[in-house]
C-alpha cells in the first residue's frame, strides 16, 4: 500500500517537475534572437551571395572557352546535356552547332564540370529554378554555329583570356582531383 | 464480408452488432513521413492489425546502375536514402572498389568518414524530430531542424549540395576539405553538445514524451534477430552489432568509439524510448569520432588514380556499411563490360517495416506514429 | 446596467411607444453584437497571430511579419481568405448537420461572454447562476464537435468528435470539483460576487486562500486545458494521428468558425481563471485615475484583460513547450489522478472553511511566499538554460 502510494505521489511530482523543467527550456528562448533569415528580401546580402564556392547551382556553359571535346556530355549519367560538334571540312575548325542542357532534368551532380579541360561547363550559385514551362527550362547556350575553342600554349586573346582564367580558377578550386585522372585516361 | 481485402468478423449473435474498424492510413497522412501506406484494422482506439503497403516510391534505382555505369551511378544513389545519403554513396564506392581492387588513399578515407559521420548526426537529428513531432510537440522538431540546417551548411561547403551531395567517388571523395572546415566542424560541435543537454532536459526527461514512448512496442533481441532488424533499432533491443566495430571498414579500426546498446531506462529494453534515446547516444558518439578524425587526418591525395571508362573483372563484391538505418548492404555483379550487370542495395527500413505489423497488434491508434517513427523508416530507403 | 440604460432611454421617449420587452430584445441583440465584433472576433483573431509569433520566437524563428507593421495584421489576411474558400462539403456527408455544427460550437463559446465580467460594471448580465452558467454554456462546444465528427462521415473525423465527447465529459467532473471550491468559500456563484471577495493584492487571491484552493487552481487550470482541446490534451484534432481530427472535411468559412472558437476559447478559460483564483478585475487603486468612475473601470478592465491574455500566452506557451497524451493516458490522468485529488480538496476546503471563516492570513502570506518563490526558482532556471546554451540573447520581441 505504502509503495503504490508513494508512486502515486512520485508520478505527480515527476511530471510536474519535468514539465516545470520544459518549460524553464522554452522560456528561455523567448529572448534568444531567431537563426531564420528572411529570404528572398530581407537579407543584407543576396542569398546566392553568400553560397560557398563549391555550391552546385544551375549549370552555364562559356562558350567562348567550350573546346567541344564533349567529356561533359559523356559524364553525364541521365544525358541531359546534347552537344552537337562537326568538324567544318572547309576551315578545318570544330563547330559547335547546339549545346542544349535540359535544366528540367538536370540533378546537379556535377559529374560534368570535373572533366571539362577548360571550365567553360560550370555550376552557378543560381538556385531560383522555378519556370513557368518545361520548354523554358531547356537552355540553349548555341545560338548560330560558332566555332570551338582551341587551346593555345599562351593564351593572348584580351576578350578570352578573362573568362579563360575564371575556368581555370574554377577547376582548381571544384574539378581539383581530375588533374591526375586526366593522365590516367590519356 | 470483406472489405479492403481483410475479413471483417461481424459478431450477430448478441443483438448488438459490433465490427472492427478499417482505416486507410496514408499514402497520403502527416505523419507517415513520405507516402507510406498502413491499413489498419482498429476496435475503436485499439488496433488489432496494422499492414504496411509499400511500393509508392519504387524508382527503380537498381536498375538504373545497368545503364549509367560504375561512375554515373553515384549521384543516384543519393536517392537511395536522401537522408543520409553519404552513406549509400560510400556503399556504391565501396563495393565497386572491391570488384576493380582500387586502394582508397588513407585521406580519402578520413574524409569519407567526416562527411558520414556528419551525415550521421543530421539523419538521426532528423528522426529524433520528426518522432518528436509526431508525439505531439513542436518545438524540439524545429530545434532538432535548427541544428541539422548547420550540418547542411558545413555538407554543402564540403560538396556543394544540401540533401544529395554526391560526395564521395570510387576510388576517394571528389573535393579535399576546404581550407578552415575543422575550425567550422568543431565550433559546430562544440555547440552542439550543450543543444544535446538542452534537447535531454526538454524532451528526453518529460515524463508525458516518456509515458508516450515507454514500453510501447516493444522489440525483443530474439524477435528483432529473427526479423533481421539492423542499426539503432537492433541495438535499442540490447544486442550489441554495430557493422564499424564489428565488421570494420574505411578507417574505423584507428578510431575509438562506444556502441551503446538500449537499457530500458524509461521502461522495457528494446522499446520505442530506448530506439529513440539510442539514437541521442549515437550523435555523442559521432561527434567523439569527428573530433578522433579531425586529430588524425594525414595528409595526402584524397582519391586514387581510376580511369574514367572504369571496366572491372568479371565477377560479385559484396560490402557492408553501417548507414544510419544499420547494416547497408550492397551487392554488385561485373560481366568485365563498363556497366555492372548487376546491383542490389539491402537496407534498414525495408525490415524495420515488415516487423511492425508484429508488433503493432493491440496497441492504440496513437501509438502506430510513435512506432513508425522510432523505427526510423525512411519510404525512398524501403522501395529504392 | 444594461436595463437601467434602456430604461432611462425609453424614459426619454427615444423609441416611441414601443413596447418594453422588444426594447430590451434590441438592446440585447446591440449589445451582443457589439460584444461579438468589437471584442471576441478581433480577440480570437488577435490571439492566433500572437501564438504564431510565440511559436516562432520559442522555435527559433520569426513569425508572420509581412502583412502590416510587424505582421499584425495577418489574422484578417487568413480571414478573408478563408471566406474567400469554396466550400466542399462532401457527398457522402450528412449535410444539414454538417453545417450545423460551427454555428453550435460558435453559440456555446459566444454565450459565455454574457456573464464575462470585464469590470465592476462592464457585464452584460451579473447571472446570480453565473460561473455554472459558463460552464455549462462552454460544455456545448462538444456538442458541436460531436455533430462536426459525425457528419463528415470520415472515420478520422468520427474517432475525433468521440475522443473530443469522452474527454470532456470527463473532464468537467474535476473542473466542476475545484471550481466548487472556490464556491465553498465564498458563498456566491455570481462572478461579481466571487470577484469582489478578492482583493488587488495575490495575496487576496483565491489562490492562495488555503493550500486546497492552491492546488484547486492547477487541476483546474489543467481539466480546463483539455476542455479547451489544447496540448497536451488535443487528442480530437491531433493532427499527427487523425489528420485533423473532427476538422478534416471542414473547409472555409465553417473551418473558420472551428478556429475562432478554439482560440476564443483560450480566453474564455483564462478569464475563467482569472476570476476564480486571481482576483478578477481587482486593481491596485491609483490616486487620480480611481478617483472618477470611468477611470476607474478603465484600469479594472486593464487588469482584467492583461491577467487573462497572460494565461492565452501561457497555454500556446504549454502547447509549444509538451507532446500529446494518449487517449488512455488522458484517462488516467482524470480518473486516477485529478478526481481523487479534486476531492480531497473539496473536503479540505470545506473543513478549511469551518476552520476558518474569515481566512487563516498566516496561510495565505506564505503561500503566496510559496509561489513567488517557485516563480523565482524557475527565473534561475531560464537563466541557467540561457547560460548554457550560450546563444544570443536580444529583449526586442520585434523580428
Amino acid at each position: 500500500m505504502a509503495g503504490v502510494l508513494n508512486t502515486y505521489f512520485r508520478n505527480i511530482f515527476d511530471t510536474a517537475a519535468t514539465v516545470f523543467e520544459g518549460m524553464a527550456v522554452t522560456c528561455s528562448h523567448f529572448v534568444r534572437k531567431p537563426t531564420t533569415i528572411q529570404y528572398p528580401d530581407r537579407t543584407d546580402v543576396r542569398v546566392q551571395d553568400t553560397l560557398p564556392y563549391r555550391y552546385r547551382g544551375i549549370l552555364e556553359v562559356d562558350l567562348d572557352i567550350c573546346t567541344g571535346c564533349l567529356a561533359c556530355e559523356r559524364a553525364c549519367p541521365i544525358d541531359c546535356i546534347v552537344i552537337d560538334a562537326k568538324k567544318d571540312k572547309a576551315t578545318r575548325q570544330m563547330m559547335l552547332n547546339r549545346f542544349d542542357i535540359d535544366i528540367a532534368k538536370c540533378m546537379y551532380c556535377g559529374l560534368c564540370s570535373e572533366p571539362c579541360p577548360t571550365g567553360s561547363i560550370h555550376h552557378t550559385p543560381e538556385f531560383e529554378g522555378a519556370d513557368y514551362s518545361l520548354e523554358s527550362m531547356l537552355r540553349r547556350f548555341v545560338k548560330e554555329p560558332v566555332a570551338a575553342y582551341k587551346p593555345k600554349k599562351v593564351e593572348d586573346d584580351p576578350k578570352i583570356l578573362p573568362v579563360l582564367e575564371r575556368g581555370m580558377r574554377y577547376l582548381d578550386e571544384f574539378a581539383n582531383p581530375d588533374e591526375e585522372e586526366k593522365g590516367a585516361e590519356a | 464480408m470483406s472489405v479492403a481485402g481483410f475479413e471483417v468478423e461481424v459478431d450477430r449473435g448478441s443483438g448488438l452488432e459490433t465490427e472492427e474498424m478499417t482505416l486507410n492510413m496514408g499514402p497520403q497522412h502527416p505523419s507517415t513521413h513520405g507516402v507510406l501506406r498502413f491499413v489498419v484494422k482498429a476496435d475503436g482506439e485499439v488496433m488489432r492489425r496494422a499492414v504496411p503497403d509499400i511500393g509508392y516510391l519504387h524508382r527503380s534505382i537498381e536498375k538504373i546502375s545497368e545503364k549509367v555505369g560504375y561512375h554515373g551511378f553515384m549521384p543516384y544513389t543519393d536517392r537511395v536514402d536522401y537522408v543520409a545519403a553519404m552513406f549509400c554513396n560510400q556503399g556504391w564506392g565501396m563495393v565497386t572498389e572491391k570488384l576493380a581492387g582500387i586502394e582508397v588513399p588513407k585521406r580519402g578515407e578520413y574524409c569519407r568518414v567526416i562527411a558520414a559521420e556528419l551525415n550521421r548526426i543530421s539523419s538521426h537529428l532528423l528522426a529524433v524530430g520528426t518522432m518528436i513531432l509526431d508525439i505531439g510537440a513542436i518545438t524540439p522538431f524545429f530545434h532538432a531542424f535548427r541544428e541539422r540546417e548547420k550540418i547542411n551548411d558545413l555538407l554543402e561547403e564540403l560538396c556543394g549540395a544540401r540533401l544529395t551531395y554526391n560526395y564521395m567517388r570510387v576510388g576517394g571523395v571528389a573535393w579535399d576539405l576546404p581550407p578552415g572546415y575543422e575550425e567550422k566542424v568543431l565550433a559546430f560541435l562544440n555547440q552542439l553538445e550543450p543543444m544535446l543537454d538542452e534537447h535531454y532536459d526538454l524532451v528526453s526527461e518529460n515524463t508525458l514524451f516518456r509515458g508516450r514512448a515507454a514500453s510501447v512496442a516493444t522489440i525483443s533481441a530474439e524477435t528483432a534477430i529473427s526479423y533481421n532488424l539492423v542499426g539503432p533499432n537492433l541495438r535499442a533491443s540490447g544486442v550489441r552489432y554495430d557493422v564499424r566495430r564489428d565488421e570494420p571498414y574505411s578507417v574505423y579500426p584507428e578510431l575509438e568509439f562506444d556502441v551503446p546498446v538500449g537499457t530500458g531506462m524509461a521502461g522495457e529494453v528494446g522499446d520505442s524510448f530506448d530506439r529513440y534515446y539510442l539514437r541521442v547516444q549515437e550523435i555523442r558518439e559521432s561527434v567523439k569520432i569527428l573530433r578522433q578524425c579531425f586529430q588524425q587526418i594525414p595528409d595526402g591525395p584524397v582519391v586514387a588514380k581510376v580511369p574514367r571508362k572504369l571496366k572491372p573483372p568479371a565477377g560479385d563484391a559484396q560490402i557492408r556499411v553501417e548507414s544510419a538505418r544499420g547494416d547497408m548492404s550492397w551487392y554488385a555483379v561485373s560481366d568485365g563490360s563498363e556497366f555492372p550487370y548487376r546491383c542490389k542495395v539491402r537496407t534498414g527500413s525495408f525490415a524495420a517495416m515488415s516487423i511492425i505489423e508484429e508488433i503493432s497488434q493491440g496497441l492504440m491508434l496513437a501509438d502506430l506514429v510513435t512506432v513508425i517513427a522510432s523505427l526510423d523508416i525512411v519510404a525512398p530507403e524501403v522501395d529504392r | 446596467m444594461l436595463q437601467q440604460f434602456l430604461d432611462s432611454l425609453i424614459a426619454d421617449g427615444v423609441f416611441g411607444g414601443l413596447p418594453r420587452d422588444i426594447v430590451y430584445l434590441i438592446g440585447m441583440a446591440a449589445a451582443g453584437a457589439l460584444v461579438v465584433f468589437g471584442f471576441v472576433l478581433n480577440v480570437a483573431g488577435v490571439t492566433t497571430f500572437v501564438e504564431r509569433r510565440v511559436w516562432a520566437r520559442i522555435q527559433s524563428r520569426v513569425g508572420p511579419n509581412r502583412v502590416g507593421p510587424q505582421g499584425i495584421l495577418q489574422w484578417l489576411a487568413d480571414g478573408i481568405k478563408l471566406l474567400m474558400k469554396e466550400e466542399v462539403i462532401p457527398f457522402a456527408a450528412d449535410a444539414r448537420l454538417f453545417k450545423l455544427a460551427p454555428f453550435i460550437v460558435t453559440i456555446g463559446f459566444i454565450a459565455a461572454f454574457v456573464a464575462m465580467p470585464f469590470s465592476s460594471v462592464l457585464i452584460v448580465a451579473d447571472l446570480n447562476l453565473g460561473i455554472l452558467y459558463i460552464t455549462a454554456m462552454t460544455s456545448l462546444v462538444v456538442v458541436g464537435i460531436m455533430v462536426a465528427g459525425w457528419a463528415s462521415n470520415n472515420k478520422w473525423s468520427l474517432i475525433g468528435g468521440i475522443r473530443a465527447a469522452a474527454q470532456i465529459v470527463s473532464y468537467e467532473i474535476p473542473a466542476a470539483l475545484s471550481i466548487f471550491t472556490v464556491i465553498l468559500v465564498t458563498g456566491t456563484l455570481s462572478m461579481q460576487g466571487i470577484i469582489q471577495q478578492q482583493g488587488w493584492g495575490p495575496w487576496d487571491w483565491f489562490i492562495f486562500h488555503s493550500p486546497f484552493t492552491f492546488v484547486g487552481f492547477f487541476i483546474t487550470f489543467i481539466s480546463l486545458l483539455a476542455e479547451g482541446n489544447r496540448t497536451p490534451f488535443d487528442l480530437p484534432e491531433a493532427e499527427s494521428e487523425l489528420v485533423a481530427g473532427f476538422v478534416t472535411e471542414y473547409s472555409g468559412a465553417r473551418y473558420l468558425f472551428f478556429f475562432l472558437v478554439e482560440w476564443g476559447n483560450l480566453y474564455v478559460i483564462s478569464a475563467i481563471l482569472v476570476t476564480l483564483f486571481l482576483g478578477g478585475w481587482q486593481a491596485p487603486p491609483i490616486p487620480v485615475i480611481s478617483d472618477s468612475a470611468v477611470g476607474r473601470n478603465v484600469l479594472e478592465f486593464l487588469t482584467f484583460f492583461l491577467k487573462s491574455y497572460f494565461g492565452v500566452v501561457l497555454m500556446m506557451w504549454i502547447r509549444a513547450t509538451l507532446p500529446r497524451t494518449r487517449v488512455d493516458q488522458l484517462m488516467t490522468t482524470c480518473w486516477k489522478y485529478l478526481l481523487p485529488i479534486a476531492f480531497f480538496n473539496f473536503m479540505g476546503t470545506a473543513l478549511w472553511v469551518l476552520v476558518f471563516p474569515e481566512g487563516f492570513r498566516f496561510a495565505e502570506i506564505l503561500l503566496t511566499a510559496v509561489g513567488f518563490g517557485l516563480l523565482g526558482y524557475f527565473a534561475y532556471r531560464v537563466a541557467f538554460h540561457l547560460r548554457r546554451s550560450g546563444a544570443q540573447i536580444t529583449l526586442s520581441p520585434l523580428s
